[in-house]
Parts: structure tokens; sequence; C-alpha cells
């Protein structure tokens, strides 16, 4: 699955510290999701879509398995 | 540090330091020891601060976060099983009666001390997965 988390952070000027803090995970976890190693979970997944107020589908896109 | 691990800390390193404290009244007491009762608490009382340490363990598992949580459910899966593997195969050795000549309590007593150590080795293996440097 590709993602456009790290962009959405960038426009936000957050640190990936920053973006943990908001979702209360640790800055590991957001640098897996941003760099593809690790899906987020349905419920992270629309924490993250609700913090930056899109459409889940627009930040997670599903890659060719 | 996130407060789920400051919380662990707390929880691992005085139940860690009151392990060792036991381990050396055991070691002090045990061979003065005569009463059966008193050998018997005496060999016991180390395992309720190990007790804590699993408590720790099972709830900084728990609170986590879903990634660390995977980690460390991965990396327990693989320790149990190589610790398993390794005790398995051990257990064939000594019954082939090889010359190997060990006290049972000393096979008995490693089982965790390895199961702990082969989960750190795990964790570091399995964390190196969803690590980047990108």
């Amino acid at each position: 699955m590709h993602n456009h988390v790290r962009e959405l952070r960038g426009e936000q000027s957050w640190s990936q510290a920053d973006l943990a803090e908001r979702l209360d995970v640790s800055r590991q976890t957001v640098n897996a999701i941003e760099t593809g190693k690790y899906d987020p979970s349905l419920p992270l997944a629309f924490r993250i879509a609700k913090l930056f107020g899109r459409p889940i589908e627009s930040i997670f896109i599903p890659g060719e398995e | 540090m996130r407060a789920v691990h400051k919380r662990y800390l707390r929880e691992f390193i005085p139940a860690m330091s009151a392990y060792v404290l036991l381990i050396l009244l055991y070691g002090v007491l045990m061979p003065r020891m005569e009463g059966m009762p008193w050998r018997v608490v005496l060999a016991l009382l180390p395992l309720l601060p190990v007790a804590m340490v699993i408590r720790a363990i099972v709830r900084v598992i728990r609170d986590q976060d879903e990634l660390e949580r995977r980690i460390d459910l991965e990396a327990i899966a693989i320790a149990a099983m190589t610790t398993g593997f390794g005790y398995f195969s051990f257990g064939f050795l000594l019954n082939a009666d090889i010359g190997l000549e060990i006290a049972p309590a000393s096979i008995a007593i490693w089982v965790m001390p390895c199961l702990f150590a082969s989960f750190g080795v795990a964790k570091l293996l399995v964390a190196r997965r969803y690590r980047s440097h990108a």
C-alpha cells in the first residue's frame, strides 16, 4: 500500500516526532508507515485521515499485490 | 520516551532490583538453612519479583502502539520456538548419553534467561524489518 503521509506531514511542517505525538504512537511507527514498511490498522489509518482532515482513500492507495 | 515505556521502567527496575537482592539473600542463607519449609520459602521468594517483571512486560506489550506490539509478539514467538527447539535438542543429546553431565536444576533455571536472551536478539532482527533510513 502507498500513502501520502510524508507529504501531508510536510505540509504541516511537522516532524515525525510531532506527528507521532499527535497520533499517540512511536516515531518508529510513523517512519515505518511513511516508508511503506508497515501498513497501519484501519483504526490508525482513520485517525491519520481525521488528523489531516482528508478522506482515508486520498491518503492510502492500494498497491499492486 | 513515551508514557507507556516510562511506566514500564517504573515497574521493571524495582522488580529486577528486588530480584537481585533476593537472589543474593538466597545465595547467603540457603547453605545455612535446614528446615524444609524455610528452604521452600527461600527458593520461591525470588519468583515474586520475576512475576512482577512478567506483569510489567505484559502491560507494556498490551499498551504500546500497534507496530511495537507486533514487533514484540513476533519476537516472543521466535524466542519461544528457538528456546523450545534448543531445549528439545538438548534433551535428545542428554538422552543419547554422550557424556554431558549437567545438574537438572541448572537446566531448568536457565530456561527463562534463554527465553529473555533469545527475545532480545529476535526483537533486534524483527525491528530491522520495519526500520528505514529514508
